[in-house]
């Protein structure tokens, strides 16, 4: 099993035949991706990397049947493309575009909660099942990082995931699920709504999760594991710990309030519930090993 | 991007809120011949985008010229933060404050009204105090704040008759700001209930989000935004930048990355003279990184990258010509890693440089020779 995606699902590309959509969607399908239908305006009855395009989405499932959609489209035009496959019934997305409005992404967000959809992002590399499949611009082929394996990982970050995650495979370990939640201040999804996935999905031993300064989204973990949502190891790593106050360092999702924001506190939340927190991304692979050492022990 | 004071009210007076009168000096005599013109009591306020303006000594009550004189020369010489201009504005006799503003909730992805019946007071501690003291309001951003959803808020709030009718008012066109300004927060703290109880608005908050800029253009970059000339330069050519006193310049790749590098840094004893971010769409532009670099007093450049867009070979070839380009008079640590990393490695040799893969070496590395290093 795996999170999110596999090589079953169903992927439609918005924006195929861009530049970075056309060169994506190449390397989505080299890795097994099941890419069924493009969508650009005005395109129609083009074929891309042997994909057939469509004028739109609605026009698109109506002859192929698609459950998820990667979105190659410019942050001003985010919104629209999300509501457009929404209103198609698409209930899995995927949006890399850095630089959405806030406002846009409050639509965006409420709109997923209230029909019971997950979009993934945006400002975010997106989500790859490493060996199996990926929604978004992940080198696969750096087999330092992308390895496959039995630890699920969740980020707000792109370089940093590349740092954190090559410790976790130097450690011997390899990734089930990575997602990219994104660096926005209002993310599509947010870390503790995935978790209820990767505690069902009997191939992830254990979580990690690469935050940083700002926002809540750590301390919502820390509250789903101590509600008994999420029950396996769980290790992080967070950035920023010694960045000065009133500084916009970090992501811009780093600057929005919502708690105090300061990663002291996340590291609080977290170790009092049980999870680990590494002080350097070398030490992540370390604490993974204790971590399902004490699980195992306790079973 | 947030604005200063003067400017929020500005947009405040535009849709309908009561202001008090004042007016922008860029001098201590501009300050005093604005307090002359508008008669004591006056506040003196910096216009400066930290908080905490109270505390710091830079928001007085004059009540004769000789304190105007004083105030304005003490706030423009202030040793807290630099002070480009001053907003002196009449004093306003109130009998109550409030605490007004609305921001957007992450989590539910509602726009939410915070509301208290004291102003004036640092609402980040009262929240932590006595968060019974607070009123909060979710409203959905696509219908807009709704008039039921006001007067639910002032019952809430206790307030009645003619002040109940003139917040609902300000806050009905304190709504239309947040949605037409794209912001991320617009707050009046205190929101003054004057003796003849006529509802004004005492301060003023007006935070734009960046994302939005392309449909919002009111407000340009200006210096007076940025507490330095390279903060100021570096946002005109999109490149994130930050000022510090110590002496490793940060070039790196990525925001999360190069805010773990920071960390690094300073658990190996070093300190850094800038953080630089030339990732995601500006890793193309490693001369303009380099050269932004190079103008601090650093002794030692640490280029930290780990792409996946974002190219190795791309970085390395970029961080080769800026060398030969600009010929730096420090010392270059590398570790450039991700797609094509191969290229890049080859790169960096043929260009003399000897690169380093593992972040932490680097970031020991380059504290090493900034511990030794001459400064340039």
């Amino acid at each position: 099993m795996s999170i999110f995606i596999d090589q079953s699902t169903r992927v439609l590309i918005q924006g195929i035949t861009g530049k970075e959509g056309s060169f994506w969607t190449r390397h989505m399908k080299d890795l097994g991706t099941n890419v069924v239908a493009g969508v650009t305006p005005g395109r129609e009855g083009q074929v891309v990397e042997e994909v057939r395009v469509f004028h739109t989405v609605a026009r698109a499932v109506r002859e192929i049947p698609a459950e998820a959609a990667m979105l190659f489209v410019p942050p001003r035009f985010t919104k629209d493309a999300v509501f457009e496959s929404l209103n198609s019934g698409i209930r899995k997305i995927v949006t890399i575009a850095d630089g959405i409005p806030l406002r846009d992404a409050l639509e965006i967000r409420a709109a997923a909660l209230s029909c019971g959809a997950k979009v993934i992002g945006g400002n975010t590399s997106g989500v790859i099942s490493p060996g199996k499949a990926m929604m978004g611009f992940f080198p696969f082929w750096i087999d330092r990082v992308y390895k496959p394996g039995r630890i699920g990982v969740m980020t707000r970050s792109g370089s940093l995931t590349n740092e954190v995650t090559a410790m976790i495979v130097e450690a011997g370990f390899g990734v089930t699920t990575l997602i990219g939640v994104g660096g926005d201040p209002v993310p599509g999804t947010r870390f503790a709504e995935m978790l209820p996935d990767y505690q069902a999905d009997p191939e992830t031993d254990a979580v990690v999760i690469i935050g940083e300064l700002g926002g809540s989204m750590e301390e919502e973990v820390a509250e789903a594991i101590a509600s008994g949502v999420f029950r396996k190891p769980l290790v992080a790593f967070l950035g920023g710990r010694t960045a000065p106050k009133g500084k916009r360092m970090g992501h811009a999702g780093a600057i929005v309030s919502g708690g105090t924001g300061a990663v002291e506190d996340k590291i609080k939340a977290l170790e009092a519930v049980g999870a680990r927190v590494a002080p350097r991304p070398r030490l992540v692979g370390p604490l993974l090993v204790q971590a399902l050492a004490e699980a195992n022990n306790r079973k | 991007m947030k604005l200063f004071e003067y400017q929020a009210k500005d947009v405040f007076r535009r849709y309908g809120l009561q202001v008090p009168q004042g007016k922008v000096a860029k001098s201590p005599d501009e300050a005093v011949a604005a307090a002359e013109k508008l008669g004591y009591p006056c506040a003196l306020k910096a216009q400066v985008l930290m908080g905490g303006r109270g505390k710091a000594g830079l928001v007085k009550l004059a009540r004769n010229g000789q304190q105007a004189r004083d105030y304005a020369r003490d706030i423009f010489a202030s040793s807290v933060t630099k002070v480009g201009s001053v907003l002196v504005e009449e004093g306003v006799a109130f009998e109550k404050e409030l605490y007004l503003s609305i921001t957007a909730d992450p989590v539910s992805a509602q726009g939410l009204v915070i509301a208290c019946a004291e102003g004036g007071v640092d609402i980040e501690v009262l929240a932590a105090e006595r968060p019974e003291a607070l009123v909060k309001l979710e409203f959905d951003v696509t219908q807009g704040l709704m008039d039921y959803q006001i007067r639910n808020l002032m019952y809430d709030m206790g307030l009645e008759g003619e002040v109940a009718k003139q917040t609902s008012a300000l806050l009905g066109n304190l709504h239309r700001i947040f949605r037409d300004y794209d912001a991320e927060l617009v707050e009046i703290n205190p929101v003054f209930i004057t003796n003849d109880g006529v509802v004004v608005a005492g301060d003023g908050k007006l935070s734009i989000d960046d994302n939005a800029a392309f449909r919002q253009k009111e407000f340009p970059l200006i210096r007076d935004y940025f507490s330095s000339d390279m903060e100021f330069e570096s946002a005109q050519k999109g490149i994130p930048y930050l000022q510090f006193d110590g002496d490793i310049s940060l070039m790196c790749a990525g925001a999360g990355l190069t805010t773990t590098v920071y960390d690094l840094v300073n658990y190996e004893g070093g300190k850094v003279a800038n953080y630089l971010e030339f990732g995601g769409p500006n890793y193309t532009r490693a001369l303009e990184a380099m050269e932004l670099c190079l103008r601090n007093p650093s002794k030692v450049i640490l280029i930290v990258t780990f792409g996946t867009i974002a190219r190795a070979d791309v970085m390395a070839q970029g961080i080769v010509d800026a060398i030969q380009k600009l010929k730096p008079n420090r010392p270059i640590v590398t570790c450039i890693r991700g797609t094509n990393e191969e290229a890049a490695v080859e790169i960096l040799r043929s260009a003399g440089l000897t690169p380093i893969f593992d972040t932490e070496e680097a970031v020991r590395a380059a504290v090493a020779l900034a511990s030794k290093g001459p400064t340039p």
